[in-house]
């Protein structure tokens, strides 16, 4: 049995009473670096950034179709020493996930855990810097976690959110979106309904909508006026345009661009072939690509020319 | 912190890297100190994996805290194992089970062991068991073959993507399974499936002998189990979703469970006893 192999270790934090797991991505060029190490061995190139990778809901750190393994590794092949996380009560970590993880996750319940991690490892690797990756939920953490941590300096974010569930959708309305998808007078009372649904939201202007998450938001303010980067994938939606969102739906993407607009770090990049898992070949190649070109144009490594391109 | 009640106190549980040819296995051994039986546990297979995980590992603790050592981990090419998905057979799944099965039965042999499979797992567990590599072995909704596996994942997965599509690009189950025999690769939840996968599925079948929900032992007299899950244990029965159902209290499957590996092996104490002369 080993702990590592020649690109992975496996890992433990202690966090906030939790023994937290998780999977360290060796950056190539330096694969004997070894968490096992006393930090003074660890903290031999101080400055660099890290990523670190969060859960997607309630999914394992690797993620949908290992998806989130596939990044690390070529995260790490770039020369980023690459984190991936089971935050407490998922995956691999001790802690039982309570019932109502999403309100948790929405409330910011799992950002102290995330900060904190990020925390240790900025401490015992002498990293210079976080940047945190989040799917969905994980993308809702994140955000609440890099406003809860000076050193989280960058984000990437993959179809994240800024509204709470509507609460007890009656199961008729869902059989009726279902019969609506499937049958061709559905999609026209569909599509009757969007329209209804855009006059009323013309009405209303730019007011939030009632179930928008204000305390996300404003947690998003606080980041943008920081003027950290932030690279937000959208996969492709129901109904809608490619990075649109569906007509009749408030334009969250349009409200965080225009409250990052002074600092102008947001870039959105909307990927039409993926879904929203990002799992698929298309999504996840065109998420390597733009992530390692993010992290190159904001965060350099300290000598990039003993990197393998 | 909130929302998150106590963490628990687990026994020692060691992540570590298991080398098979040409990868590394992801394994998690949950440690008991004197335990009364080892169970190696078969999991759900690709996307299944993930959909699955909490309570797996649940099951695990669960098992590891009433003095049984289990050992699980993750298939060669899937999760956090090394290897290329697309390239592997059932002949290297298999080999994983034989491999971990040596390992873990050399750690403390004087205790049973048991091998536990779940859907797909359980294809691989049964068919390692008829090779007399356990002592026992329960099956939670074993398919007659691997292919009826690939079936439901294929469904669920279909139906997922339905959700996103309207009209005529809806595309059905049997429209992708035409293309896979036509010998298209698929892509499934990250996953590609390649046609010899699909084709070798149908002849990876459990033995006959060990298909009978009536089953109580084999012909060697080792204990056998067939637990079939319904929705109420999903998503390690049928359906379910991420986030809420792997979430559940699973305590009313896991104890009755329990129950049984515990009996099993106490039986196959007492067989080997018997055969011994003690």
């Amino acid at each position: 049995m080993l702990q590592a192999i020649d690109t992975r270790e496996l890992i433990s934090l202690d966090i906030l009473g939790y023994c937290l797991r998780g999977t360290f991505h060796r950056p190539a060029g330096d694969t004997s670096v070894s968490w096992s190490l006393p930090a003074s061995a660890l903290n031999r190139a101080p400055g660099g950034p890290a990523v670190l990778f969060l859960n997607s809901l309630a999914l394992p750190r690797a993620a949908a179709g290992d998806s989130a393994v596939y990044w690390a590794d070529a995260f790490a092949l770039r020369g980023y020493p690459t984190f991936r996380f089971d935050l407490p009560g998922l995956g691999d970590s001790d802690g039982h996930a309570s019932t109502d993880l999403l309100d948790v996750i929405n409330t910011g319940g799992l950002a102290p855990a995330t900060a904190a991690i990020a925390k240790e490892l900025v401490g015992r690797g002498g990293y210079s810097s976080i940047i945190l990756v989040g799917h969905c939920a994980g993308a809702v953490t994140a955000i609440f976690a890099a406003a809860a941590f000076k050193k989280c300096k960058g984000l990437i974010l993959l179809d994240p959110y800024f509204h709470l569930p509507v609460i007890n959708r009656p199961e008729t309305r869902k059989k009726l979106s279902d019969w609506a998808r499937r049958s061709t007078l559905g999609k026209f009372l569909s599509n009757l309904y969007d329209r209804a649904r855009h006059l009323w939201l013309l009405l209303r202007g730019s007011t939030l909508p009632r179930n928008a998450n204000t305390a996300l938001l404003g947690k998003w303010k606080e980041l943008s006026a920081a003027g950290i980067p932030v690279l937000l994938f959208q996969a492709a939606r129901i109904k809608a345009q490619v990075g649109k969102p569906r007509v009749g739906e408030f334009d969250y993407t349009q409200h965080i661009s225009k409250l990052a607009a002074r600092k102008n770090n947001l870039a959105v990049k909307p990927i039409d072939r993926a879904d929203h898992s990002f799992a698929n070949r298309a999504g996840r190649e065109v998420v390597r690509d733009e992530s390692l070109a993010f992290l190159a144009n904001n965060f350099p490594l300290p000598n990039t020319t003993s990197r393998t391109k | 912190m909130p929302a998150h009640p106590h963490p628990a106190a687990h026994l020692p549980e060691h992540p570590a890297y298991f080398p098979v040819p040409g990868a590394h296995l992801y394994t998690v051994l949950h440690e008991a100190p004197h335990p009364i039986a080892r169970v190696l546990l078969v999991g759900p297979f690709a996307s299944e994996r993930h959909n699955t995980y909490i309570p797996w590992v649940r099951w695990a603790r669960f098992l590891a805290e009433r003095n049984i050592e289990v050992l699980r981990y993750d298939y060669r090419g899937i999760g956090e194992s090394t290897g290329d998905f697309q390239s592997l057979t059932f002949d290297d799944w298999s080999e994983d089970i034989q491999l971990l099965s040596t390992f873990l039965a050399a750690r403390t042999p004087e205790a049973p062991l048991v091998l536990h499979g779940l859907s797909m797992g359980a294809v691989l567990a049964g068919r390692a068991f008829d090779q007399c590599i356990a002592n026992a072995l329960l099956m939670w909704s074993p398919p007659i073959n691997a292919n009826l596996a690939l079936r439901a994942t294929l469904t669920r997965w279909v139906g997922l993507e339905q959700i996103f599509k309207f009209g005529a690009v809806r595309r059905s189950v049997s429209d992708y399974i035409r293309e896979l025999e036509q010998g298209l690769p698929l892509e499934v939840d990250g996953y590609q499936w390649s046609t010899k996968l699909w084709q070798d599925s149908f002849a990876f079948a459990i033995p006959e002998a060990l298909l009978s929900d009536q089953i109580t032992s084999d012909a060697n007299g080792r204990p056998v189990n067939i637990t079939r899950l319904g929705k109420e244990a999903a998503p390690l029965g049928k359906g379910g979703s991420v986030g809420y159902d792997d979430l559940k209290d699973f305590a009313w499957l896991f104890q009755p469970q329990f129950d049984w590996i515990a009996g099993a092996a106490t039986k196959s104490i007492h067989r080997e006893q018997h055969a011994s002369g003690h």
